[in-house]
């Protein structure tokens, strides 16, 4: 899952083929990912994952690393 | 100074009965009802509608948690709540257009449209109350008992001004088996509300003073003067409004509550996005999460989720503010702005030596003004 998403991330919101990230890598607070934008990512995993997560939880706080993901994916 | 005295009195006395009443739960009810004492104070309109919602929205809450028609109740009780906002929100606008309807028929001339004018804090409490049957409907909340639901929605201290806190934050804080009392809540209240009125009765009020005279005589002063007031403006509406949160902030920790941060220096912000993540906080928030959020579901199409999306859910941000056309245009010009500065995250995220350029500081510093100025133009509207 982790690299699932990893590799999603990649794709659809960086620009640098080369920017390595981590599942510890935050994205949202460090503006890797503008949290408007998520609309994509919460699209994404509930096609890949058929989870819905509610946009509350989608946010720096609580959705800001792969890892965060990962476990707001498992409590749906 | 009417709102003023019985903030104060209302606070002074809450806080001290609060800490002599030995159970939470106690302590809930009572805060609960002392809120709801305040609001009759301030107007008797406000007061039955908050009574109103809080029993529509409790009564709503038991078939959107247990219903096996959750969407459709949930549907049902979000309409009744935008509902009555509209109502109050806009009979009063549409008074004019209804008197010259009666007067034509001739009908009568008694009416009174004007006494539905929105009365006091009803933006917030709706505001709460539809992110609280939308959570629980999402799973994301418990369902409330009647004075946790009354105590979130009429909570004295955010009341008036913000911020618009969730339920699962508050509540979180509210069924605690005891808050015992800290003196650290007496120094941090202190210290935010001290903030809070130096922002507001010095800074804010003082800047208003200073460029008070180009707002009232416009011909009499050039394009700098004019320019350095909108900009005297900007800061102004920033410490009047921040000011207030910080009251509330502060008031609200009194009584051992950690209520959000609201602002977060909102005018060194690079982008527009970034801007409206930090400013009134809690409303764009919830504008993401309950309008961008599910709007931008409604179709993969780009030109819809890059042009539409931003526009209706900053519009109804505009609206959201007054019930006068400018707030609407007022929340087009940000939507049309977020709009833009999405096109543009998009067309420099394929052209690696523009974004490089963006990531200067030279380019950062740039951003920050221009988003600063663009931000301040739109206050023209408030004007």
């Amino acid at each position: 899952m982790e690299e699932k998403l990893i590799n999603f991330i990649k794709g659809e919101y960086l620009s640098d083929e080369d920017v390595e990230i981590t599942s510890d890598t935050k994205l949202i607070s460090s503006g890797l990912i503008d949290s408007f934008s998520l609309v994509s990512l919460q699209t994404y995993i509930e096609k890949e994952f058929n989870k819905r997560i509610p946009a509350p939880r989608i946010t720096a706080e609580s959705f800001d690393t792969v890892k965060q993901m990962v476990e707001i994916i498992h409590q749906f | 100074m009417k709102l003023g005295y019985i903030f104060i009195s209302t606070f002074i006395f809450s806080s001290l009965v609060y800490w002599l009443i030995p159970k939470q739960r106690i302590r809930n009810v009572f805060l609960a009802l002392v809120s709801l004492v305040f609001v009759f104070l301030l107007d008797k309109t406000a007061f039955a509608i908050v009574l109103f919602l809080t029993l529509y929205t409790f009564g709503f809450s038991f078939v959107v948690s247990n219903s096996q028609r959750k969407s459709f109740y949930h549907k049902i009780s979000v309409s009744g709540i935008v509902l009555t906002i509209l109502i109050f929100k806009y009979a009063g606008v549409l008074d004019k257009y209804f008197t010259d309807v009666i007067r034509y028929f001739s009908f009568t001339n008694s009416h009174n449209f004007e006494s539905l004018l929105l009365p006091l804090g009803l933006s917030y409490i709706t505001f709460k109350y539809i992110s609280y049957l939308t959570d629980l409907y999402w799973g994301l909340n418990k369902r409330a008992d009647f004075f946790d639901l009354l105590l979130y929605g009429s909570l004295f201290t955010i009341f008036l001004s913000g911020p618009i806190e969730r339920y699962e934050r508050i509540e979180k804080q509210m069924n605690v088996e005891r808050i015992d009392f800290s003196s650290v809540f007496i120094f941090e209240s202190f210290e935010r509300i001290t903030y809070g009125l130096f922002k507001k009765f010095v800074l804010a009020d003082w800047i208003g003073y200073l460029i008070g005279f180009v707002w009232k005589n416009p011909d009499e002063y050039s394009f700098i003067y004019h320019s350095l007031a909108l900009f005297g403006f900007s800061l102004q509406l920033y410490f009047d409004f921040s000011g207030y949160s910080d009251i509330a902030i502060g008031t609200s920790r009194l009584f051992g509550l950690k209520i959000m941060e609201n602002f977060n220096y909102p005018y060194l912000k690079q982008n527009i996005s970034q801007f409206w993540r930090s400013w009134h906080i809690s409303l764009s928030d919830w504008i993401r999460d309950y309008l961008f959020f599910p709007l931008s579901k409604i179709s993969a199409n780009k030109v819809w989720m890059f042009v539409f999306v931003p526009l209706i859910a900053m519009g109804i941000c505009g609206m959201w503010h007054g019930s006068e056309i400018k707030f609407l245009y007022w929340g087009l010009y940000h939507g049309a702005g977020i709009s833009v500065y999405q096109l543009w995250a998009l067309f420099k995220k394929k052209r690696k030596k523009l974004k490089r350029f963006t990531e200067t500081k030279l380019f950062n510093s740039l951003a920050v003004l221009i988003t600063f100025i663009f931000v301040t133009i739109g206050w023209l509207f408030f004007q």
